[in-house]
């Protein structure tokens, strides 16, 4: 998958509503809705791409406050599927006017933890039949994975968390992958050099990817040479 | 069969989730001697509060066996905070798609003896393919999981061998424990299923497992209520040894001088046979309260004893 680098884009809010969009477009979803909620100082952020319709009735009946959406989701480890919500009251609060306003009732969120204790989620549905919508996400799983905590970084960095807690704390293993993939090392070959398989080098590279909030190992390596974590190829 | 269970389902099965509590403090308090903190005979650690995935492995008759916990590498995990030491000071893996399997563990002392798809070796890999099974399903790549070297060979034996580790292996209670990391591949998976002779689908439905625990439940309750039915009257209490005991304890308690601590313990070694204490810790806690300068060499080593031999 090819998404936009929120990290690379001027830091702007506009970069974050322009991520959903493209994680729609790429995905093959109708919508998607990303929250944080960091724990200190209690500034919510909240980015969608619902109809103004929906969003302004969301806010008007303060549908935030019992959304299981947002409530139930959050406290999972695992993406959760609507379908596991009970249809209780807050479910038909939230659901029943949603489909009026052409709010898909399938749908996922994937919860994501941070280091500080901070939590997000990102939301993802369309509207489609069941069968399709099963088919759909497992195709797409591990990618909402990625975008849900690429965005949910690039948020907690965009001033809710002290920038002096954003340098990335990479392993050794890490910067010596980087450092071989700068001089243009595949995986393979870096498998072979260091005496790893090269699953190895792909769980250490992800996890790089991760702490240097990219999305692909050249941006890594290119963030990596930028905080003097390892030298130009 | 298994059952996963967290945040979202924790209530409904809140006396399934005591039961794997109370077999962690079994297996890493007991059996492992890991420095776990165990309260009313249950262990719970504050990873426990973060809201993890809970893996729970059942038996047929829907008593637990075996279990473990997942917690995603992005947040708080174990690895980062408690377990660093077996990463050699290396920052902790971070990625949407690795998660943490810890507190690993199967009840061997209820499985012993069983076989086939009783076992031990059984329900260890049904408690792996459900880690991995679940995992895969929510976009996970690879597990990494604290093990002990013991879990490590039993995983190389029944298809399901970690491809690397990181870090190294250090003590930790009576065993070791190591980082391996597992991919969660449909290659893993069916390798497991192939070893294990599973080929039907491991996920409980949520209901019948939890109706088949309550009945198991039940059916224990029963048998303990017969088994504790006195069979003979009970003996009269042995009023006067504890008596006995007692003063002893309130004698060196009270005592002021060096001469009167020598004294009751004198006292207390003298009667030792009698009293029978095994009550080493309540002697200690009494010694702690007594002046400093008494605490000489020879007063403890007259307590040690009297520890029953």
């Amino acid at each position: 998958m090819d998404l936009i680098d929120l990290n690379a884009m001027p830091e702007t809010e506009a970069r974050f509503p322009a991520f959903i969009d493209d994680l729609c477009d790429k995905l093959e979803l109708d919508y998607a809705s990303y929250v944080a909620m960091p724990p200190l100082s209690g500034d919510v952020r909240y980015y969608a791409n619902y109809s103004d319709d929906w969003a302004d009735h969301y806010a008007q009946n303060n549908l935030h406050c019992v959304d299981p959406v947002i409530h139930k989701s959050v406290n999972s480890i695992a993406p959760v599927d609507w379908q596991r919500f009970d249809r209780d009251q807050n479910f038909n609060l939230v659901f029943n006017p949603g489909r009026e306003f052409g709010i898909p009732n399938v749908g996922i969120s994937v919860p994501i933890r941070g280091p500080y204790g901070e939590v997000g989620l990102l939301s993802v549905s369309r509207n489609c039949e069941k069968s399709v919508w099963s088919k759909l996400k497992r195709k797409i799983m591990g990618d909402l994975q990625v975008a849900a905590v690429h965005m949910h970084d690039n948020v907690m960095q965009s001033g809710i968390l002290p920038n002096v807690l954003s340098r990335p704390a990479l392993s050794s293993r890490e910067k010596e992958i980087l450092q071989w993939a700068a001089a243009g090392k595949s995986q393979q070959d870096i498998g072979d050099i260091l005496c790893i398989s090269h699953r190895t080098v792909e769980v250490h590279l992800r996890s790089g990817r991760s702490k240097l909030n990219a999305l692909t190992t050249a941006q890594a390596v290119g963030r990596a040479i930028s905080h003097g974590l390892i030298y130009p190829g | 069969m298994i059952l996963v269970i967290d945040a979202l389902n924790e209530a409904k099965f809140s006396k399934i989730l005591d039961e794997v509590y109370k077999l962690r403090a079994r297996v890493f308090s007991g059996r492992l001697g890991w420095e776990v903190a165990v309260e009313d005979g249950r262990e719970i650690d504050q990873y426990d509060k973060l809201n993890p995935a809970h893996i729970v492995c059942l038996d047929d008759d829907g008593e637990v066996v075996g279990c473990m916990r997942l917690l995603q590498t992005t947040g708080p995990h174990m690895l980062a905070d408690i377990f660093f030491e077996l990463l050699d000071g290396e920052a902790p893996l971070r990625s949407a798609q690795i998660w943490e399997a810890t507190r690993f563990c199967i009840d061997t002392d209820k499985l012993k003896g069983r076989e086939n798809r009783n076992s031990i070796s059984h329900y260890t890999s049904e408690l792996m393919l459900g880690c991995f099974e679940y995992a895969q399903s929510s976009g996970i790549l690879d597990i990494v999981a604290v093990i002990d070297p013991v879990m490590n060979r039993v995983m190389k034996r029944s298809g399901n061998a970690p491809y690397d580790y990181i870090g190294s292996t250090k003590p930790m209670g009576v065993v070791s424990a190591m980082t391996a990391l597992m991919d969660c591949t449909d290659e893993r998976i069916q390798s497991i299923r192939n070893f294990a002779g599973i080929t039907h689908d491991i996920f409980a439905d949520e209901d019948k497992a939890l109706a088949l625990f309550n009945k198991g439940a039940k059916a224990k309750a029963i048998a303990n209520d017969i088994a504790l039915e006195p069979k003979h009257a009970p003996l009269a209490p042995a009023a006067q040894k504890s008596d006995l005991q007692q003063y002893c304890f309130e004698q060196l308690s009270k005592a002021n001088s060096e001469k009167e601590i020598a004294a009751a313990l004198d006292l207390l070694k003298l009667l030792s046979e009698k009293i029978g204490t095994d009550d080493v810790s309540e002697l200690q806690r009494i010694t702690r309260d007594l002046p400093q300068r008494t605490f000489t060499a020879t007063s403890l080593t007259e307590m040690e004893e009297l520890r029953p031999i």
